[in-house]
């Protein structure tokens, strides 16, 4: 093959590469601005907020959809290897998180609409469960952040924060279950409560698992379920 | 060995001292040529010295042009980094090239690091997305922003992309929040006056309406013009309030000079608090100090007036109102304490809104108009003061208005009692 050849496939390739890693960037952005809205519309209750999130799950999946084909394509064509493989890789994972998260911001918006239109809103555990909402949003952007700089020391610093939310959970939980136990009539709200709460929670972990993904495309070392002292070992081992 | 032989034998050795000679002026040209830096030619002769100096000159004009443009560059930098936009320069594939500090602040990029990657890997707002990818870029787009490092706050960015230069953009960013909140106050404020408005409005036309159409007796129609009164008197107060609020707002400011006696104000709020209160709280007033304020009376008359009957609505019965005044070299306050229903933490901040309104039910059944502490605020902004709110929900509030030492001037001498003038200083 000509020089000149090789030197044009691997440019088409590059291209190729950062367009879908835009493509992916972009979906993150959708999804940030979905689980924005999301919580926006559970504490405001304003019911077109609540309907353009769940009109907009589609436009979450058609991106999904259309990135899984981009990497695809790009290896039954190309064959990448090594470092370029990890990232194709690591983008299709990438892209599955961000589809759960649009679900879970989906599955608030459909909770604000039901307790909502109960009107029967007893149970008020919006503060905590605000700012359990924007340190995930926080954590989305950080590991977007760090996909897009590939920087696996802010990635590590992602993984950190997710116990806060889980903390921030659990004393969601205890509260709404004092409220319960104090009146039964708030039971059914507190309980719709509770799976907004938990969908938070999960936008969390799947943050988590992007910037598991973006060490992973760096370092090439699987750091999945291990502890995050580890992690910063093996991190600083350089 | 002829003349020729000796003739050639010459040449040959000038010949060969010449080569020497410049191969040694050659290579003092190569070790100056090889210096980095700009340094006086090396002494020559002849042509070479000619050479020498030409090459020497030519040297130092494209080093002061270079040095030149290195200064445009910085300058213009620094230039685009003072401006108070955030500044992009992005190439035709919308990459970064440089930005400036407010354009890294608003849009959380790093000018280092981030060159020559897509823009929209880091500004990924769905909007900005697809006002890139439409291309339409004559009107700026705006997008809500969150700080990189904390909660994501309300605020709003305008941004817009300029084309410049050969196939180049520009891509500028503005916080445009306070427009934004300017904005929608304004809209809220003409909605709500319309809406004040129109409620006692719609009462008062009912009212004519059924008068008009039905025949009743004498006492019916005095039974319902009764009515009908108090919203007439409720509509004609919110525009007295709408009034005051735009004369304070319009108005030069009041002259430093004018002497407010600042006893017979308090008397009267107190008086006014007694009447409103028709002996359902108690209502004491002390005072301290022996200064008077320099401003305007009227408008110091209503802060107090305001303050006081706010006292008196949002206390129960059996509840306690101490209004207190106390002036020292350092400044005065004026406050008034209640053991009121309090305010929620979360509304202190929008107390001084037009028409915010805690509770609305309640703020209008005890014949608030929404405007009392917005004019309060202006009141005190003319005066150099301050309001301060302290507030505990269930416990009470103490709103107190605090002036500076400027605004205060020693108290006349009061008539009838021993006059002991306050020494100054």
């Amino acid at each position: 093959m000509p020089m000149g050849a090789t030197e044009h496939i691997s440019k088409q390739f590059e291209t190729d590469l950062d367009t879908t890693r835009t493509r992916v960037l972009q979906m993150g952005g959708l999804v940030e601005a979905q689980i924005l809205a999301a919580i926006q519309g559970f504490t405001s209750g304003d019911a077109a907020v609540i309907a353009q999130v769940i009109d907009n799950d589609a436009r979450v999946n058609g991106y999904e959809v259309a990135i899984d084909g981009a990497c695809n394509h790009i290896v039954v064509k190309r064959q990448p290897a090594a470092s370029d493989l990890r990232l194709i890789m690591a983008i299709s994972k990438i892209v599955t998180d961000l589809e759960r998260m649009g679900d879970e911001a989906k599955k608030i918006a459909r909770m604000a609409k039901r307790i909502h239109e109960h009107g029967g809103q007893h149970v008020q555990r919006f503060p905590a469960i605000r700012h359990a909402s924007q340190i995930a949003v926080k954590m989305l952007r950080q590991a977007l952040d760090a996909f897009a700089r590939l920087d696996a020391a802010s990635a590590a610093e992602v993984m950190k924060e997710d116990s806060e939310i889980d903390s921030e959970f659990k004393s969601v939980l205890r509260q709404l279950i004092t409220y319960m136990m104090e009146d039964p009539r708030t039971i059914t709200a507190a309980l719709e409560t509770v799976w907004v709460a938990k969908a938070v929670e999960r936008i969390g972990d799947h943050a988590k698992n992007i910037s598991e993904q973006v060490i992973y495309i760096v370092k090439g070392t699987d750091v999945r379920h291990t502890s995050f002292a580890d992690i910063e070992k093996e991190l600083s081992r350089e | 060995m002829g003349p020729l032989e000796i003739l050639l034998g010459l040449i040959v050795v000038v010949l060969g001292w010449k080569l020497v000679a410049n191969r040694r002026e050659f290579a003092k040209l190569r070790r100056w040529a090889a210096q980095p830096r700009l340094t006086d030619p090396p002494e020559a002769g002849g042509a070479w010295g000619e050479v020498f100096n030409l090459l020497h000159r030519h040297r130092r004009t494209t080093l002061h042009r270079r040095r030149q443009l290195a200064q445009l560059i910085v300058r213009s930098r620094r230039g685009a980094q003072a401006l108070p936009y955030g500044v992009a320069v992005l190439d035709a594939d919308y990459r970064l090239d440089w930005c400036n500090d407010a354009a890294e602040e608003h849009l959380g990029l790093d000018a280092g690091r981030d060159r020559g990657q897509p823009v929209a890997n880091f500004v990924r707002e769905p909007g900005f997305v697809e006002y890139l990818s439409a291309g339409d870029f004559r009107t700026p787009v705006r997008i809500p922003i969150r700080d990189r490092n904390g909660a994501p706050t309300p605020r709003t960015l305008a941004l817009q992309i300029v084309d410049f230069g050969a196939e180049e953009h520009l891509l500028l960013s503005q916080d445009v929040t306070g427009d934004e909140r300017l904005e929608s106050m304004r809209r809220d404020f003409v909605a709500n006056v319309s809406h004040e408005l129109r409620t006692p409005l719609t009462v008062l036309a009912g009212f004519l309406e059924t008068i008009q159409d039905l025949k009743l007796d004498a006492g019916r129609v005095r039974d319902y013009v009764s009515l009908m009164a108090p919203q007439a008197e409720r509509m004609k107060r919110l525009i007295e309030d709408l009034l005051v609020l735009s004369s304070l707002e319009h108005a030069p400011a009041p002259p430093p000079t004018n002497r407010i006696a600042i006893r017979p104000l308090l008397e009267r709020a107190r008086q006014e608090a007694e009447a409103l209160s028709k002996g359902r709280h108690r209502i004491s007033l002390a005072a301290e100090g022996a200064h008077d304020l320099a401003g305007a009376e009227s408008e110091i008359a209503s802060v107090f007036l305001n303050l006081v009957t706010n006292a008196v609505r949002y206390t129960p019965e059996n509840g306690e109102i101490r209004i207190r005044w106390r002036s020292s070299d350092d400044g005065a306050a004026f406050s008034v304490e209640d053991t009121g229903i309090g305010i929620e933490p979360e509304h202190l901040p929008r107390l001084t809104e037009r028409f915010y309104r805690v509770d609305r039910s309640r703020s209008r059944e005890t014949g608030g108009t929404g405007l009392g502490l917005s004019i309060v605020k202006h009141a005190l902004a003319r005066h150099n003061a301050v309001l301060e709110v302290d507030s505990k929900p269930g416990k009470g509030s103490r709103f107190s208005a605090r002036f500076p030492a400027t605004r205060l001037l020693a108290a006349a001498p009061p008539v009838s009692t021993h006059s002991s003038r306050p020494v100054a200083g």
